[in-house]
């Protein structure tokens, strides 16, 4: 990462977008105080990442890239285990896995291990144990992948929601159709740095592209526009 | 430190055993009432057998044997820390290997609000449940009921305590090496694969040495009591080093040293919290999830085949090779394969080397030779033939998508195993030829003789690794072969073995009789040429078997490419 100067605000969802390798994740587990930065400080709701991570943590759902969970747990076990570990009240912790698993299709499957469920499901199970808890703040890497459209749907409303609801969400997607649709402003990362950000209007002025979407705006602010040649030659 | 933390993470330790056992479950219950019934099983045996050795000092009448008794217990009462600690090292280590093929991951789910030193400590307690505490208990409820017998309580209680703080620094040290280990392999897998399968190797060869160096100074020759009395005796020679200091700590109780008791003890568990610190510290730098191990190179893509491309095969054969090598050194599941021919050579060479290389007669002498020339490389041939094709897994898929016909895949598959169990000969036959010393002769015929079985051996094995591929990867490790297979795989190489080896048996023979050996004398005498004859014999055999199964493997790997099509 390369000078990075980010404010995420309360009730706003920011969209990390970027090619690979350009440093999304990393951004995201540095806010998580997992990767530390050579210079500088990262605060999350007012708290030092170096200074306290635990307490971070606490306040924080978090979607990593790969839903790797403890596969030999029932989808039930793993959720009830990370109520616990967030602190959560058993009735309130049943009430919530229980909406959640109906909202997400997992009813009949919470008994099953989770290494006989497929990484859609999977992705499903972590995506409740990011929002059980009621964090303040939510940081998603990729976090509709492998995801059915209705739950995608329903996780991308819910977002919304949580959203209007104070909660702030900075989401890492290479989906430019889904940041377009549901983030307030967008970032757009290139080989660790910040290339841009803003809202659409803001992007489109300084791409001077009044009238194009997120895929031309991104292609041309991050110099890989040039499609063409690049598709000739594989061609040949 | 939360605590509740710390236990809701062991008993997500705990329920990790369903990924070792390979359970998998639809509606998983468990039933915990069994769980903990071992351990009031091991309490109850404990006590059962307490009783009865308190008993048998009871009835006896004779002063002597009374006396000889009472200090037998109490110094085996003094040894307990130091043996616990052993067997403590044994079974924690043995539970991480038993984890090392475990796909589904146990490692911290690094974004939950858990410190590391909550994560370590759950892990050294997760690590302790088991055969660890079964045996502390039932030892520490034997000594605790006989002891009542013998009027030793408060030296047993002290023992109890000083064992329980065994097994914790018994698994401390295994979470330090753990750590260590696994940063070790990670950091130099990352960095070459060669360097990995030396640090495997090594690893592997040094924990087995350590292993049955303990096992055979604690059961070869040596009677209960001696044993005990070298290992109380031992502690005192030892109280620099902290691990016997809990031992130390006994001793010094019985001789009503109270001050240094005291001492030892505060010691011992400063030295478990230092230890523990370490632990966290190490799994706090090393225990995050990698970094990122490739790395994207700019320019123009042209495959390379190297030096397997100068011996004649094509990019993609050379390509499979190479992705074969790199499998069998860098996939954990795939690691028992090496250890398997070490523990081949180990056991055998230090039962044998006990009494010295010059106590041995010539013929046990070229029998080991031989045995571990054949044996080895041999095995492993017949263990990479029977699963490297089972080995791809899931991904192969790229096997089944990439222009590959069944004569370069066996190809491919075929000397990989070979050139591997070659190398394992060669290291083998000459590590027991320094030791054994073996007449050239011997050495020639018994290398020929491993060369040909592993050339044949591997297209048997191959052929039937093909027929009977399992792709699936099933828990709690892959299997690559089904069982159906693999069994009638090892009597057919029995069989094939069997008819390589066939004439060579009245060289074997008359080598045995020349030599003494037995205590016979020779009943024939072969004329000099005879050896050679038998080898060319031995080769035309082996050749045979070769080429009738290379035309049923490239059958077999014809099936097998089509069957993707379906």
């Amino acid at each position: 990462m390369d000078y990075l100067d980010l404010d995420v605000r309360k009730g706003e969802i920011l969209g990390l977008l970027g090619p690979n390798g350009s440093g999304k994740s990393t951004t995201l587990k540095m806010i998580l105080g997992l990767v530390k930065p050579d210079s500088g400080s990262v605060n999350v709701l007012g708290i030092n990442v170096e200074d306290d991570p635990v307490a971070v943590k606490r306040k924080v759902g978090y979607v990593p890239e790969s839903p790797r969970v403890y596969e030999f747990l029932t989808s039930l076990e793993f959720l009830d285990f990370t109520g616990d570990i967030y602190g959560m009240k058993p009735e309130e912790k049943k009430k919530r896995v229980e909406e959640f698993l109906k909202a997400l299709d997992l009813e009949g499957r919470e008994g099953d291990t989770i290494s006989s469920y497929s990484e859609g499901m999977k992705q499903k199970v972590v995506i409740i144990s990011a929002l059980m808890h009621r964090p303040e703040l939510l940081l998603l890497d990729e976090p509709l992948s492998g995801l059915d459209p209705k739950s995608a749907r329903i996780v991308k409303d819910l977002l919304r929601e949580l959203a209007s609801q104070d909660v702030a969400i900075i989401m890492s997607t290479h989906v430019l159709e889904i940041a377009q649709a549901i983030c307030d402003r967008i970032a757009i990362m290139y080989e660790g740095r910040l290339l841009a950000l803003g809202t659409m209007e803001e992007l489109r002025r300084r791409a001077k592209m009044p009238e194009s979407g997120l895929e031309d705006i991104f292609l041309k602010l991050t110099g890989t526009g040039d499609i063409k040649p690049v598709v000739e030659a594989l061609l040949k | 430190m939360n605590w509740k933390n710390v236990l809701l993470l062991v008993s997500v330790d705990i329920k990790s055993y369903r990924a070792v056992t390979g359970l998998r479950f639809r509606r998983f219950r468990e039933n915990r009432r069994v769980t903990y019934a071992l351990y009031v099983m091991a309490c109850l045996i404990g006590v059962l057998i307490g009783l009865a050795i308190g008993n048998f000092y009871n009835g006896v009448s004779d002063i002597t044997l009374r006396n000889l008794l009472f200090q037998g217990a109490t110094y085996f009462f003094i040894s307990l820390p130091t043996l616990v600690l052993l067997y403590g090292l044994v079974f924690t280590q043995m539970n991480q290997i038993q984890r090392i093929g475990v796909k589904s991951s146990v490692e911290p789910l690094y974004w939950f609000p858990i410190s590391w030193k909550e994560h370590t400590l759950a892990s050294i307690l997760a690590n302790v449940l088991g055969a660890t505490l079964i045996i502390t208990i039932f030892v520490s409820s034997s000594i605790f009921v006989a002891s009542i017998f013998f009027g030793l309580v408060p030296l047993a209680v002290l023992t109890i305590f000083a064992l329980l703080a065994s097994v914790v620094m018994a698994s401390v040290t295994t979470e330090v090496f753990k750590v260590l280990q696994v940063r070790l392999s990670g950091a130099v897998t990352k960095a070459a694969g060669r360097a990995a399968i030396w640090v495997r190797l090594l690893g592997s060869i040094l924990f087995f040495m350590v292993f049955y160096s303990i096992y055979f100074s604690l059961y070869y020759n040596v009677t209960p009591i001696a044993l005990i009395e070298s290992i109380a005796g031992g502690q005192k020679a030892l109280r620099f080093i902290p691990y016997v200091w809990l031992g130390v700590a006994l001793s010094t109780f019985i001789s009503s040293l109270w001050l240094e008791t005291v001492v030892f003890f505060l010691a011992s568990f400063v030295f478990i919290y230092v230890l523990f610190l370490a632990a966290a510290h190490l799994n706090m730098r090393f225990g995050l999830y990698e970094a990122p191990s490739i790395r994207i190179s700019r320019g123009v893509y042209v495959p390379r085949t190297g030096v397997l491309g100068r011996l004649g095969f094509s990019a993609l054969e050379a390509a499979i090779v190479r992705k074969d090598f790199r499998a069998f050194t860098r996939r954990s599941e795939l690691m028992y394969i090496f250890i398997f021919p070490i523990i081949f050579i180990i056991m055998p060479l230090l039962s044998a080397m006990r009494g010295g290389t010059a106590t041995l007669p010539s013929t046990f002498s070229s029998f080991l030779f031989v045995y571990l020339t054949l044996g080895p490389g041999t095995i492993m041939a017949i263990m990479l033939g029977s699963m490297i094709v089972g080995s791809e897994g899931k991904s192969v898929w790229s096997l089944y998508a990439s222009p590959i016909s069944a004569k370069s895949l066996v190809k491919a598959k075929y000397s990989f195993a070979t050139l591997f169990s070659l190398v394992v000969t060669l290291i083998c036959s000459l590590t027991t030829g320094l030791l054994t010393a073996p007449s050239i002769q011997v050495a020639f015929i018994g290398f020929v003789e491993a060369m040909l079985l592993i050339f044949s051996l591997a297209m048997v094995s191959l052929t039937y690794g093909i027929e009977g591929a399992e792709f699936r990867e099933l828990l709690p490790r892959p299997v690559m072969i089904r069982p159906k297979w693999s069994f009638i795989d090892m009597i057919v190489c029995i069989a094939a073995g069997l008819a390589i080896i066939a004439p060579m048996i009245p060289y074997g023979l008359n080598l045995i009789f020349q030599t003494g050996g037995f205590g016979q004398t020779t009943p024939m005498s072969l004329s000099w040429y005879y050896p050679f004859i038998e080898i060319l014999i031995s080769g035309a055999i082996a050749a045979i078997i070769t080429r009738v199964f290379y035309k049923m493997a490239v059958n077999s790997a014809e099936e097998l490419l089509l069957k993707a099509e379906e």
